[in-house]
């Protein structure tokens, strides 16, 4: 029984698709009225069920073709589950994308309105809240200059201004923040928390970003190959589904060798690059925060190579670059004759924050171009040190040491 | 969301996207709207310059003496509705997987949307009928009757549209398929002839299909003759049969559009 304060509750969802070989096969299924099976099937969803109460921000995460979609679907009800039930209390935003209701010929204006209407909004509604979406999406002159006319960034701010502007009590964001500058999604999870505050909405996020989920969800539903894995408080949901796929990512690593990622041009051939805690004479793949690392990189030149520029640095398993070491910032670069060599970086401190990093390396020339490269060479894994609290850590990327002051301005007068 | 509620957000919707359909069409074009009543007045002078000049055809009971354009006229605005629509319906819910897929959206309105605008235009070719009549001084009180005449019509064309489209989501050879049988019922409907020059063993598939018998109903509303109510009642049971079957058939094939865009 779905229990009395969830907003949505869904109950044994399973979708199955048909999936026809040839379009008239169909049709041939149509006739013969269920007696002859021309298709096979595929199960999208599994027996999902949850309950989703008000204020809460739910993260639906997984991998692609793991039924986040169709889950979405499913509660929007776009989509008839094949068996099971979905409930829900409320308006529920309309789309599952932004600037789905867009036509590319009309204006920004028309649009708006339009996509209001899609939302249930009556005009007045729409009027009284244009001022509004204008001055959030922030294209000024542009709001009567057709869609097809505008930067892929000021279309999806529009999108986005209409439709939080909307103020639905369900709202649906579908990877649609992946999009627009960094000082956009800024603005964007800024409105969010806005819209969030009060604890009278709900958020459906769907995203691969693990930590865009972590850091705007207070619930995760763990989906894969259709079924629920895991589902309850994000932070534990997300270190679950971290881990796994840092798991799955290692596994690729051993059966790999080298690694696809690389691009050389023949100069310099990596041999192995290995990471190492403290003294430790063992290469790991997970290390403590604030621990002492070493990283080890054996390469061979095929040429001389007369001052290189040697980079080592870290990034997020999404791309983000946190950090680099540079031969370049030496007062005296080093020379490598033909041959094999060694070189080792070390960081007294790693302050990254828990979670999974890979090291980028890159050999670039005098010219500064590459000849040997790969962002995601060893994935390596950030524990939370034995002792401390997870929950207790920042948000961000890293554990900057900071210091605080604090003074009265009393007495001063 | 109580039901007078929801159905007054999709009569919103239904009015903008029709709005937009045939904004659309004119947007950008250089005489604009204009090609609302430039296209029916150039489709027909051809047709008077052929069927009037050429094959000098005259209208059997001409006794008002109306033009023969007129008489065409009044029967082609009539036809025109169902072809604009039928030709366009197997593309209507194709054309936007969106609002399919993307969108908590009322589907089964996305057919509608060729017609309204269809309808739309018709508007626009009745002003021009009653201008023309007033012009050549056949004006009548009937003419009051040629929106209602349309009725029958206007349901067989919903449900066509409704079952077309569910078939041109999964069917993509319907849109080549639609426009040429459309061009036949030009043809073979008493559009450019009336039904009554029809040999008498092919008589009764005029009498009894409802496009046949519109055409017929409409002309003599604007003309100002005796109108076939028995046959424009049995056209009347025949449109509304036909929207509930589409409708049906429509709702039925809906849940599977989303996997077949």
């Amino acid at each position: 029984m779905p229990s009395d304060d969830a907003v949505i509750s869904g109950r044994n969802l399973t979708k199955t698709y048909r999936l026809f070989s040839h379009p008239g096969d169909r049709i041939k299924q149509f006739f013969t009225l269920g007696i002859k099976q021309y298709h096979r099937q595929f199960t999208a969803l599994k027996d999902v069920s949850f309950d989703i109460k008000k204020g809460e921000t739910v993260g639906i995460i997984g991998r692609n073709g793991s039924g986040k979609s169709t889950l979405l679907q499913l509660i929007c009800g776009i989509l008839k589950p094949t068996l099971g039930s979905v409930q829900t209390r409320g308006r529920i935003s309309a789309l599952l994308e932004l600037g789905a209701g867009f036509n590319l010929e009309f204006t920004g204006r028309e649009n708006v309105y339009f996509q209001g209407a899609l939302m249930g909004l009556t005009q007045a509604d729409i009027d009284a809240r244009f001022d509004d979406i204008v001055a959030f999406a922030d294209i000024g002159e542009f709001i009567d200059q057709p869609v097809r006319t505008y930067s892929s960034g000021m279309f999806v701010r529009l999108a986005f201004a209409a439709m939080i502007h909307a103020d639905a009590d369900i709202l649906v964001i579908d990877e649609a923040l992946s999009v627009g500058d960094e000082a956009f999604q800024r603005k964007c999870f800024d409105k969010l928390q806005d819209y969030l505050e009060g604890n009278e909405k709900i958020l459906l996020f769907v995203s691969h970003n693990v930590r865009q989920v972590e850091r705007i969800c207070s619930h995760a539903i763990w989906l894969e190959d259709g079924r629920v894995v895991k589902q309850g408080p994000s932070s534990e949901i997300c270190a679950a589904y971290q881990a796994k796929i840092h798991q799955q990512v290692h596994g690729m690593h051993e059966s790999h060798q080298p690694l696809p990622t690389v691009a050389y041009s023949g100069e310099v051939e990596v041999i192995r690059l290995q990471l190492f805690m403290g003294t430790c004479e063992q290469a790991v793949d997970e290390v403590e925060i604030h621990a002492p690392v070493r990283i080890v990189v054996d390469f061979r030149c095929r040429a001389d190579l007369m001052k290189p520029d040697i980079i080592v640095g870290f990034n997020t398993v999404d791309s983000v670059f946190i950090a680099a070491a540079s031969t370049a910032i030496l007062p005296s670069q080093p020379d490598f004759p033909l041959g094999e060599h060694r070189i080792e970086v070390r960081v007294a401190d790693l302050i990254l924050l828990p979670g999974v990093y890979q090291i980028r390396l890159g050999f670039l020339d005098r010219h500064l171009r590459p000849m040997w490269a790969a962002h995601k060479l060893r994935t390596f894994r950030v524990t939370a040190a034995a002792s401390s609290n997870l929950v207790r850590l920042p948000p961000g990327l890293v554990d900057m040491p900071f210091e605080w002051t604090f003074s009265s301005q009393q007495g001063k007068q | 969301m109580t039901n007078s509620k929801h159905w007054f957000a999709q009569r919103y919707l239904l009015g903008q996207l029709i709005k937009r359909d045939v904004l659309l069409r004119y947007r950008g074009a250089m005489f604009g709207v204009a090609w609302v009543f430039i296209n029916p007045l150039i489709m027909l002078c051809i047709y008077a310059y052929v069927f009037g000049h050429i094959f000098q055809a005259r209208w059997p009971q001409q006794g008002n003496g109306a033009p023969f354009w007129l008489v065409l006229y009044s029967g082609l605005i009539a036809f025109n509705i169902f072809s604009d629509t039928v030709s366009r319906a197997p593309t209507a819910v194709k054309n936007y997987p969106n609002f399919v897929k993307k969108i908590i959206f009322p589907v089964e309105i996305l057919p509608l949307v060729p017609l309204g605008a269809a309808l739309v235009h018709a508007t626009f070719n009745i002003v021009v009928l009653l201008a023309a009549l007033a012009w050549t001084g056949q004006l009548n009180l009937e003419v009051v009757l040629y929106p209602l005449m349309l009725l029958p019509l206007i349901l067989l064309t919903l449900g066509l549209s409704w079952f077309l489209a569910a078939w041109g989501v999964f069917i993509k050879d319907m849109s080549q398929i639609v426009p040429p049988f459309v061009q036949m019922l030009l043809f073979l409907s008493p559009v450019l002839y009336p039904a009554a020059s029809v040999p008498e063993a092919l008589r009764p598939l005029y009498h009894y299909n409802p496009l046949g018998v519109v055409i017929e109903a409409c002309r003599s509303a604007a003309l100002g003759q005796s109108i076939n109510w028995t046959s424009w009642s049995s056209a009347l049971v025949s449109g509304i049969i036909a929207t509930a079957l589409g409708l049906a058939f429509f709702k039925h094939s809906r849940e599977e559009f989303a996997d077949a865009l």
